[in-house]
């Protein structure tokens, strides 16, 4: 039967899996499967699975009871093997290379960061700077009706946001890169501008949740951050 | 010590010996894009959750973005003269909370809170939320949404973008 893979740990891992069900219609027991020095975490799964985001929530619910105990190798989402045995087989195979990640992470955590930009507070500090672009404002207020004008407020505007969050982004990695073991600057969606992924020590996670506490409180700026953690280290596996 | 971010529908709640919680939704690139892959492994069909990839980073360089940025700071000035000194707390407010999401709806995010909200917006089938998968350039917003905002600022800018458009057809 194909089963469902979670993560890889270290043999020692005491995987205290006892009431979560996995991935799949079917909300199969999660178990785990051992060769050498290396565990997979895995359940068994229908050939034809159509995920849903309650699958998503399962796979990231067993991640987060492994991560109490031991830090894991997180795979991605979706990932099926055919049978136990081909499991057992990748993990002899790449045992090397998985126990050299593990090391890596062990310890650690990942923190999330993602940040947006107040739109009224950045605009309105735009607008204040820029005497252009409130000269702009203002006429096209007055009842200007030149389709120039805000394309052309709209395009120095759009420049100067840019400007802005690529600037409070470099302070956001500034502060927080120091605490932390390693970090990956992933693309942003959506409103934000920054999406940073942090690899923290577990030992070191007051000094990094202070220093993010400590960015939160320069509201000047109308950067609004969110931060997600401690997490398994997706961003951080080969 | 709570370190979620609020106002997502969805939350992942994990055991609680190391006081995990996290948001899915802002997760779910890191679980569907990171993490280990095994490549002789078959990965299931993402097909229905892949919309969250979609990546609706507004501020790009085109026609219609300004067009947005230059109504926003219209529209700010209206509002100005009464509301800029009630802004600081609020904002600190909202970052206590972690943010007030789907609030502050602009040129800077629109749009994109119809892909947002499909996603923490409960257990619907996913057949529904492809229906809410559209274009992020997306002018017309629902008129719910519409209502939030205060009659004149609204007219204004409806005006100004029948204006805009009859500018450039």
């Amino acid at each position: 039967m194909a089963v469902y893979v979670y993560a890889v740990t270290r043999r020692e891992h005491p995987c205290r899996l006892g009431g979560l069900t996995g991935v799949g219609p079917d909300a199969p027991a999660v178990r785990t499967l051992d060769s050498g020095e290396l565990r997979a975490v895995v359940s068994d799964v229908g050939e034809a699975i159509r995920p849903k985001r309650r699958d998503i929530a399962a796979h990231q619910a067993v991640l987060d009871r492994l991560m109490a105990d031991e830090t894991p190798l997180p795979l991605q989402f979706g990932y099926t093997a055919p049978d136990d045995e081909t499991v057992r087989q990748v993990l002899a195979e790449r045992a090397d290379g998985y126990l050299d990640a593990l090391a890596g992470v062990q310890g650690c955590a990942e923190y999330n960061v993602k940040a947006r930009q107040d739109e009224g507070v950045l605009l309105r500090g735009i607008l204040e700077d820029s005497p252009r672009a409130s000269g702009l404002n203002e006429e096209i207020l007055a009842g200007d009706t030149d389709p120039r004008l805000p394309l052309e407020l709209g395009q120095l505007v759009a420049a100067e946001v840019d400007r802005r969050s690529s600037n409070a982004s470099a302070d956001l990695i500034r502060a927080l890169a120091p605490l932390a073991r390693a970090y990956v600057v992933h693309p942003p969606t959506g409103e934000d501008f920054v999406n940073l992924s942090l690899l923290v020590p577990r030992d070191g996670e007051g000094a990094f949740l202070d220093a993010h506490t400590g960015l939160t409180r320069e509201v000047d700026t109308g950067v609004r951050t969110r931060l997600t953690g401690p997490l398994p280290p997706y961003s951080f596996v080969p | 010590m709570t370190m979620m971010p609020q106002g997502a529908g969805t939350a992942v709640r994990g055991d609680n010996r190391g006081g995990s919680t996290s948001s899915l939704y802002d997760v779910l690139e890191l679980i569907l894009d990171r993490g280990l892959v095994i490549d002789v492994f078959v990965r299931v069909s993402l097909v229905g959750i892949e919309l969250v990839k979609i990546d609706a980073r507004i501020v790009v360089a085109s026609v219609d973005t300004y067009l947005r940025f230059a109504e926003a700071c219209n529209r700010l000035d209206l509002e100005a003269g009464r509301k800029a000194p009630a802004q600081l707390p609020e904002v600190v407010g909202d970052m206590l909370e972690g943010g007030g999401r789907g609030k502050a709806k602009g040129a800077l995010g629109g749009a994109i809170d119809a892909v947002k909200e499909s996603l923490t917006g409960g257990d619907r089938d996913e057949d529904e939320d492809e229906d809410e998968d559209e274009e992020p350039e997306e002018w017309e917003e629902p008129e719910d949404e519409e209502r939030e905002e205060e009659e004149q600022p609204v007219r204004r800018r409806r005006t100004a973008r029948r204006a805009a458009r009859r500018e450039r057809e």
